[in-house]
This record gives structure tokens, C-alpha cells and sequence, in this order.
């Protein structure tokens, strides 16, 4: 009864006309980000947050718009997948397999119908989950003490590494990196200045929105001037239907990959993109030959949309319940809600509940919102992608410029900005992952100030952090998840090996 | 050969952010931990992973060719520019010549390039200021 009321209250919230707007618009933003190829969920994410500061939104408004944009881009990012077989996201690069296939048999309709009722039964049961799941991992997680937090960040940074990108110790160097940064400016107990070199604009420390806008959009543009964009494109859509027997051929995928995604969501590094293969594979070795996943089969498209949607919500559970965000976008999301004055974690169900349930139920207003959005709209859409890249990257660079100047009013971040956009740039090339620095870079400062409370509560005995069963457990998996790239590949590459992709 | 570079130039960093931690002055009273304790940690990660890159390299990246390098430095020495010029010129003027040298580098003609550029800035400007209410830089010709 406790969850119907606080989601009433949560209603109360989503439906108040403000954040109702501001659902719509991050829907619509966040499929306009998924179409567009070059501009990833996170960048648009991070590009819309100095316009939350800047219009004084509260927090639940302000995560509302941004949670909108992010499962917003999964939608989104399907369309051209299937039209054009140029994925807009890494999520949605399985779905152009079936997908572009179907388009090329004279079936881009019902693909695409399949995408959006699939994203919106997946994203549905996903908030289900975040619902249920959310309480119960706060109440448990209420009794972490600074040992506890300190272990479970050092878990979630070794799943990060081990799961983002191809080379585990590149990986662990970006967080390297990352955490680095978080110790630029005042020291959070004594504060002497660190790492400032005399420098007095890095007192208060590096903006994570500053590092976030440059690492991501500033490089993404770069990558997109050395790739030489290709030209506008323009695509037919035909009818968009889904019959009913199509539909319910499909509904045990859709449900399968719904439940494997929301899952593979929690895990902290997993992610959209991983749910969307994993989810593929796992339909194609269930379905054997009676599917014909890689051939044009609908399933091939229902399992990927339902599993990065699900995986979407999934992922708000870590960050929500722990305040421990898995991936770049929920990292931006924690840096904007500590911003605001949030610190996300097992007490915001009770000191924030309007920031949480207003979420919750703002998603199930977002997941009705993009199904009438799309599928009526798809062709608007795809209209876009004709609009030139010499016009679209400049522009995105100068949202970028009033984004990074809106956060401080200083030009000097607008240099940093520069900064971070050679190294994003320079990262990309050498494979190294960008979502770990941005982790780093807003829970450093968490880490740190518990390791030192757990410190002080123990008067310097380093066995306190190893002194209770949850630490302990939490330590091991964070040791298993380190080892977990071995281990995979030993094992992987002989069963995974043969199969294509 | 790429990657241990690399590798070496974290090393380096590594080492010198331990040792600017090993030269912050401490006062008496902090926490038993004090200011220096967490950067050694850092510090040993990333040692530990830089050294792991120079004996085990990935193979060499993709490098553009080499006329990118110009295009990329000129990139960004007009980020820099804009940095500096953003507020003595004001958003608008700045942001036109920022957008037009990029649409150039995407292949635009300059006539297109410069209009659009122009009016997207002076858009996003009204935007921002008028409707938004978020402060941009009107420059020192306006002001």
C-alpha cells in the first residue's frame, strides 16, 4: 500500500503541467538525439543540464527532463537503424542487423512499429521493476556506513573497467584519470588546496559539466571532422503498422529481453548497448531455426529495442537507491542532482520522495509519450537526417559554448572545455573509455570523504574497511569483477567465438 | 609503440601527482587520514595500469592522415580564440566566425556557411537571453 501511495504522490508530481512539458520535451529531445548519428545520449544529456541550473528547475523537474532525454535516445536511436543501417546510438547497432534487412524486404513499417511497441512494453515493465526493486534495495542499503559506501564504489569502479571498453587497463587508467581530477581544488575535510598550481579558478575544483561537455561533445565533434560526416541522406517510410499476429509471435521475445535488459541495466558498466547484444545472442540461441534472427526476423528487432530500453530504467536503480551511477549519462545525472542539492543514496526514498516517485511516475507518462510521438512522427524525423552536417556539428558546438559558459560565467572554462575535447579526442583513438573519467570525477570526492570518515571512526585501522560482511562481500565481487575479462575470455571466445558478431 | 608512449606518459603523471601529494603541507589538525593518503592510492592505480600498457601495448591505432593534424590544430587554436574573444566581442560575433570556420572544414560554401552560422547564433542569443533568461556575453561593440 506504501508503493501505491508514494506513486499517487509521484503522479501528483509528474502531472503537475510543468514537468509534464518537460517530459514531452525530453522525449522529444532525446529521440531527436537518437536519430541524429554523432550525437550520443550523453552529450545531449550533459548539454541540457546548465539549462536546468540556468532556469532554476527543482530537482525532480530537472531529473524528470533528463531521465526523458536519456530513454528518449534509445527510441530514437532505432529508426535509423532500420531505414538507413546508420545506428544512432551503440544500442541500437544490433537492431540494424534484422532491422535494415526488413527495411530492404519492404517491411521498414512493422520494423519499425515492432521498435516502438517494443521499447514501450520493455521501458513499461522496466519502471515496474525500478518500482519494486528501488524500496527494497534502499531500505537495505540504509544501514552502508562509510566502509560499506567506500567498498561499493571501489566494486562499481572495477565492474565499470571491466565491462567499458576492450582493454581493462585502459580502463582502469581512466578512472585513474577521472579520480584524479576529483582531488583538483579544496581538500573536502582540511581544506588546503590541491593540484590548483596557483591557479584560482581551479579552487572549487574541475565543473564535471565543464569535463562532461568537453570530453564528449567538443571530441565527438572532432572525431566527426576527422571522419568527414557523411552528406544528408533521405529515406522512405512506408505505412507503419504492426499486425497482431506478428505481435504476439514476438510478445515471449519482447519479454525475455525486457527481463535480461532491465537486469544487465542494474549492473554498473553493463549498460544499453551490452543488453541490446546480449539479449540478440540470447534470442538466437534460444529461437534456434525456427527463427531467422540475421535473415529480416522481427524478433531480431524486439530483442535489442526491449532490452536498452529495460536496461534504461534498469540502470536508474543503482543511482537512485546507492547514489552509485553505472554509466556516463547516470553520472551526469548524479553530478546535476548533488548540484541541486540532492545527494543520491538509500535516504532520498524518504528526505526526497518527489524527486524519486516523480521520476517513477513521470517514466510511465515518458513511455506513453514516445509511443504516440513516434509512431505517427517517425517520418518528421527521418526528414532531419537531410539537414547538412556543416550545419548540424557547428551548431552543436555552439550549444556546447552556451552550455559550458551558462555553468559558471567564466570564458576560463570554455579553455578546459578545449582541453577536455583534445583528450576526449585523443582517448577515442587509442580505445580508451570516456564514461570512467566522468565517474571518477563525480564520486572521487564521495570516495574519498568516506574513506576518511571510515578512518576516523576506526582512528586509522584500515581492517574497519574489511570489518563487516556486506564490505566484505562487496570487496570480493569487486575483486571478482576484475578478473571477470580473464575469465570471459578463456571461456567466451570458445562458445562466443563462432558465433557471428 | 603508440601505447607505450602513452603508458610512459602516465608513468610520468602518476609519479608527479604522488609527489606534489608527498610536498602538500598538512596541518595538525585534520583527520587522522589527512589530505595526502587517497591521491597515493590514485596515484598506484595509475602507475599500476601505465606500466601494464608499456609490456603489453594493443596494437597501433588508426591515425588519421597526417593533413588532419593541421585541421585538428586549427580546430582548436579557434576554440582557444573563442575563449579569449567570446566576451570582449560578444556570443554572437564569436559564435558566427567559430560556426562559419567549421561549416568551411565540412565542406559548406562560405556564403551558406556565414548565414546560417549567423542566424543560429543570433537565435540560440535571443533565446537564451531574451526568453531563458540565461546570461551570454553581449560584447563590448553592443555593451
Amino acid at each position: 500500500m506504501d508503493i501505491l501511495q508514494a506513486l499517487l504522490n509521484g503522479f501528483g508530481v509528474a502531472l503537475a503541467p510543468v514537468n509534464l512539458l518537460l517530459v514531452f520535451l525530453g522525449c522529444l529531445v532525446g529521440t531527436l538525439i537518437g536519430v541524429l548519428p554523432g550525437i550520443g545520449p550523453i552529450s545531449g544529456v550533459a548539454l541540457l543540464v546548465p539549462l536546468t541550473f540556468a532556469l532554476k528547475l527543482p530537482p525532480e523537474s530537472a531529473l524528470i527532463l533528463l531521465a526523458g532525454i536519456y530513454y528518449g535516445a534509445m527510441y530514437g536511436g532505432s529508426t535509423t537503424s532500420i531505414l538507413l543501417n546508420i545506428p544512432g546510438e551503440t544500442s541500437s547497432v544490433v537492431t540494424a542487423i534484422d532491422g535494415h534487412k526488413l527495411a530492404k524486404q519492404g517491411k521498414a513499417g512493422p520494423a519499425l512499429a515492432m521498435a516502438a511497441w517494443a521499447s514501450f512494453i520493455a521501458g513499461t515493465l522496466s519502471v515496474l521493476g525500478l518500482m519494486t526493486l528501488g524500496p527494497l534495495l534502499a531500505q537495505w542499503a540504509i544501514r552502508f556506513g562509510p566502509a560499506e559506501y567506500f567498498a561499493l564504489m571501489v566494486f562499481g569502479f572495477s565492474t565499470l573497467s571491466a565491462l567499458a571498453g576492450k582493454n581493462l587497463f585502459k580502463a582502469l587508467a581512466a578512472t585513474g584519470f577521472g579520480l584524479m581530477l576529483a582531488t583538483v581544488g579544496q581538500d573536502p575535510q582540511s581544506g588546503i588546496a590541491r593540484y590548483t598550481f596557483g591557479v584560482m579558478q581551479l579552487e572549487d575544483g574541475m565543473d564535471f559539466l565543464v569535463v562532461a561537455i568537453g570530453l564528449f561533445a567538443v571530441s565527438e565533434v572532432l572525431v566527426l571532422l576527422e571522419e568527414k560526416a557523411p552528406g544528408a541522406v533521405q529515406a522512405q517510410v512506408g505505412r507503419i503498422y504492426l499486425s497482431l499476429r506478428d505481435f504476439l509471435t514476438s510478445l515471449a521475445t519482447i519479454l525475455r529481453s525486457s527481463v535480461m535488459g532491465f537486469l544487465i541495466g542494474i549492473l554498473p558498466g553493463a549498460g544499453a548497448s551490452i543488453a541490446s547484444f546480449v539479449a540478440y545472442t540470447t534470442e538466437k540461441r534460444i529461437l534456434g531455426p525456427k527463427g531467422r534472427l540475421g535473415e529480416g526476423d522481427l524478433r531480431g528487432v524486439a530483442a535489442p529495442e526491449s532490452a536498452n530500453n529495460a536496461a534504461a530504467g534498469g540502470a536508474l536503480i543503482p543511482l537512485l537507491t546507492l547514489g552509485l551511477p553505472g554509466s556516463g549519462t547516470t553520472a551526469i545525472m548524479l553530478g546535476a542532482l548533488m548540484n541541486l542539492g540532492v545527494t543520491p543514496g538509500p535516504q532520498m526514498f524518504q528526505t526526497h520522495p518527489q524527486v524519486v516517485w516523480g521520476l517513477i511516475a513521470s517514466m510511465y507518462v515518458g513511455n506513453a509519450v514516445l509511443l504516440l510521438l513516434n509512431l505517427p512522427l517517425v517520418g518528421l524525423f527521418v526528414r532531419l537526417l537531410s539537414v547538412p552536417a556543416w550545419f548540424l556539428i557547428p551548431a552543436v558546438l555552439a550549444i556546447s559554448f552556451v552550455g559550458v559558459y551558462a555553468v559558471n560565467n567564466n570564458p576560463f572554462d570554455l579553455l578546459l572545455m578545449a582541453v577536455f575535447g583534445l583528450i576526449g579526442y585523443l582517448m577515442r583513438k587509442l580505445d580508451f573509455p570516456l564514461a570512467p573519467v566522468l565517474l571518477g570525477l563525480v564520486l572521487g570526492y564521495l570516495m574519498e570523504i568516506n574513506l576518511r570518515r571510515a578512518m576516523t571512526i576506526s582512528s586509522g585501522d584500515v581492517g574497519y574497511l574489511f570489518s563487516s560482511p556486506i564490505a566484505i562481500a562487496l570487496w570480493l565481487l569487486a575483486g571478482l569483477s576484475l578478473l571477470s575479462p580473464l575469465l570471459i575470455a578463456r571461456l567466451g571466445r570458445r562458445r562466443l567465438g563462432d558465433e557471428e558478431l | 609503440m603508440t601505447d607505450r608512449v602513452v603508458g610512459f606518459f602516465l608513468l610520468l603523471l602518476a609519479t608527479g601527482y604522488a609527489l606534489e601529494a608527498a610536498r602538500m603541507e598538512v596541518s595538525f589538525f585534520t583527520d587522522p587520514l589527512g589530505p595526502r593518503p587517497f591521491p597515493y592510492i590514485i596515484a598506484a592505480l595509475m602507475g599500476l595500469s601505465s606500466l601494464w600498457l608499456i609490456a603489453k601495448p594493443d596494437p597501433e591505432p588508426a591515425w588519421p592522415p597526417r593533413r588532419f593534424w593541421l585541421v585538428l590544430g586549427l580546430v582548436l587554436l579557434s576554440l582557444v580564440a573563442y575563449a579569449h574573444l567570446v566576451v570582449p566581442l560578444g556570443f554572437v560575433v564569436a559564435t558566427t566566425l567559430e560556426m562559419t570556420l567549421l561549416s568551411r572544414l565540412f565542406g559548406a560554401r562560405l556564403g551558406a556557411g556565414f548565414l546560417s552560422a549567423l542566424a543560429f547564433s543570433l537565435g540560440v542569443y535571443l533565446l537564451f537571453t531574451e526568453v531563458l533568461g540565461v546570461g551570454l556575453p553581449v560584447g563590448r561593440l553592443f555593451g
